[in-house]
């Protein structure tokens, strides 16, 4: 394994471990480990409905019926469905980015012409923030084609989902925004000024760029639930990967699908996850400057040598 | 001890799925053993002799979901005897000895109908079609309702004046989750464009009002109701013909319960009850016409 900046040393732990001849301790881990998954899994093999819920939820057969699909049996097929997903997510993402950014910046702004636009932008945040999804997914996915207004009326329903997740989403990003700004010592913006960057101009050249670096972690957490809640848009009709799976357990009676839905997701967010582990490892290791972490403490006296 | 972890686990994981797909061949004949013995077993259906087979004992507990949809329900409201469905099973409970009294209704959302272990209830009645491989799962009775698919549409919808099956390929279509109206239109009309699918019938209702689709796709007598009583400006445009579709009371697996539930259903339909129930509830609409997807 590399050893990214952030981790503690461990392979240098590992080889005093066995260097030691500490093989008792490996031993007794091991057994230990494998000891509390054979109980976890004799539990599960010999529980009196285990051989229902295994035929139920993880039926190879099924579980790859669902992955490919049968249009004509009354079913799709959850791997295609997903991709409907991703590209709700990818296009809401980009949209959330710039709207959060925009609501963030007003509301942190100190003009007193812009005291309207702040008001509208605290109501908005309260607003999206307090509704939950499900109920912005049915009020905009129902509720705009029943305005029948041309050219508007008549989108996907995909469109109008994506549009209740920006809505309901860019409420929360742009309070994680806004906290970034607000870590951002006032002592800097006093630096910008006095070098005589305008206000605008010290926002975009040194609020922003720090700010943003602080919240790539909680920005890349809601990132990993908004691509979950695109399900949800399954709701106004449109064939997401849940609903491929709710249309293959419904018509077979076995819900072998949804566990394909689920390992599909995650297939989607563990990588987004390691992203961003890796973001906030490389942003440590970049503002140290090559200085030695805490979490990198070796043993004082000896030289620094690591032996990996 | 990482590598020695990550084996212990594929370890138990192969082991687990080998077990999973070997089960399922013996539980399909542990299932069929019992549900023989079930048809076997009809001699004493009733009230008595039906005791030991119940969820809770005294009451016969019939489930359905909300909301309880006419025709088949009225007023949402399962234990007022009225609507089709409702009728059936107070008619059932009647010929196996129970007074409208000891019918107990329970709510049970069709998503949960079908999941594994023990049910709440003695059947489900929710419009639930009869499939092969449903059937390997759940237990279904007989036919007690023998259904076809329709379609409705606004009046000002072309599809009102153009449905040939050519032209029936080219419209968007609306369904509930879950139902077998989606198979009908995928295998038999195969439209051009992907059907949208929502949760619950008044969201399709909704879509139809919105234009967001052409047709919704149900069976008649729901199609019928919708469009004489609930969508203004709606219209049943023409049912299919029968696929040999039937709705079916659902069961836990093997059930023996089905046996005099069967009995019950048999003797209904002979003394013409269901005719008479399906002619109050679903009337007999022969004007209908028929088209060919």
């Amino acid at each position: 394994m590399a050893e990214a900046p952030g981790l503690p040393d461990l392979s240098a732990r590992r080889s005093r471990l066995l260097g030691t001849g500490d093989r008792r301790g490996l031993i007794l881990s091991t057994t230990s480990t494998v000891m509390v998954l054979a109980v976890l899994a004799a539990i599960f093999l010999l529980a009196p409905g285990s051989r229902a819920v295994r035929t139920t939820f993880f039926n190879p057969t099924d579980m790859w019926r669902a992955l490919v699909g049968d249009p004509k049996a009354g079913y799709y097929s959850v791997g295609e469905a997903l991709w409907l997903n991703i590209r709700m997510f990818v296009i809401a993402e980009i949209l959330i980015l710039i709207l959060a950014l925009v609501v963030a910046v007003v509301r942190q702004s100190t003009g007193p012409v812009l005291l309207p636009l702040r008001v509208v932008g605290t109501i908005y945040v309260d607003v999206a923030r307090g509704v939950p999804l499900i109920l912005v997914i049915f009020a905009i996915g129902f509720g705009v084609p029943a305005l029948q207004l041309r050219g508007v009326s008549s989108e996907s329903a995909a469109v109008y989902g994506v549009a209740a997740l920006v809505f309901s989403y860019s409420a929360y990003v742009s309070e994680v925004y806004r906290a970034g700004l607000v870590s951002v010592h006032r002592s800097q913006v006093a630096a910008a000024r006095s070098l005589g960057l305008s206000g605008s101009a010290s926002m975009r050249y040194v609020i922003l760029p720090q700010a943003i670096r602080t919240i790539i972690p909680p920005l890349l957490n809601d990132f990993i639930s908004l691509q979950k809640d695109t399900a949800l848009v399954g709701l106004l009709g449109s064939i997401e990967a849940n609903k491929a799976a709710e249309l293959y357990s419904d018509t077979t009676f076995n819900y072998s699908s949804y566990t394909v839905a689920a390992i599909l997701f995650l297939l989607l967010t563990i990588p987004l996850a390691r992203f961003t582990d890796h973001l906030i490892a490389r942003d440590q290791a970049r503002r140290l400057a090559g200085a030695r972490l805490w979490t990198q403490r070796t043993p004082a006296p000896s030289p620094v040598t690591r032996a990996s | 001890m990482r590598q020695t972890t990550v084996a212990a686990v594929a370890a138990i994981m192969a082991a687990s799925v080998g077990l999973g797909g070997c089960s399922s061949s013996t539980s399909s004949s542990a299932t069929t053993g019992t549900s023989a013995s079930a048809s076997a077993k009809t001699a004493a259906c009733t009230f008595a002799g039906v005791q030991n087979e119940l969820y809770a004992k005294g009451v016969l507990t019939v489930a359905t979901d909300q909301p309880a949809y006419p025709p088949w329900f009225e007023n949402n409201n399962p234990s007022n005897g009225k609507g089709y469905e409702s009728a059936v099973a107070y008619s059932i409970a009647n010929q196996l000895g129970f007074k409208a009294s000891q019918v107990k209704w329970a709510y049970e959302p069709f998503n949960d109908s079908y999941a594994p272990g023990p049910k709440k209830f003695d059947f489900d009645i929710n419009e639930i079609s009869y499939t092969a491989t449903r059937a390997q799962v759940v237990t279904f009775s007989n036919s007690y309702y023998d259904v076809q698919q329709s379609l409705v549409a606004l009046k000002s919808s072309p599809i009102v004046t153009k449905h040939t099956p050519a032209e029936l390929k080219t419209y968007v279509y609306g369904d509930q989750v879950g139902t077998t109206s989606l198979a009908f239109i995928n295998s038999d009309i195969q439209p051009t464009q992907t059907p949208k699918i929502f949760e619950t019938l008044n969201d399709v209702k909704e879509a139809l009002q919105d234009k967001q689709i052409a047709a919704l796709v149900t069976d008649t007598p729901t199609a019928q109701y919708i469009s004489s009583s609930e969508i203004p400006g709606s219209i049943m445009v023409a049912q299919f013909p029968s696929t040999g579709e039937h709705y079916g009371l659902l069961f836990a697996k093997g059930n023996p319960l089905v046996g005099c539930v069967n009995k019950a259903l048999a003797t209904l339909k002979s003394s013409g009850t269901l005719a008479k129930l399906t002619a109050r509830y679903l009337q007999l609409y022969t004007s209908v016409p028929t088209i060919k997807p």
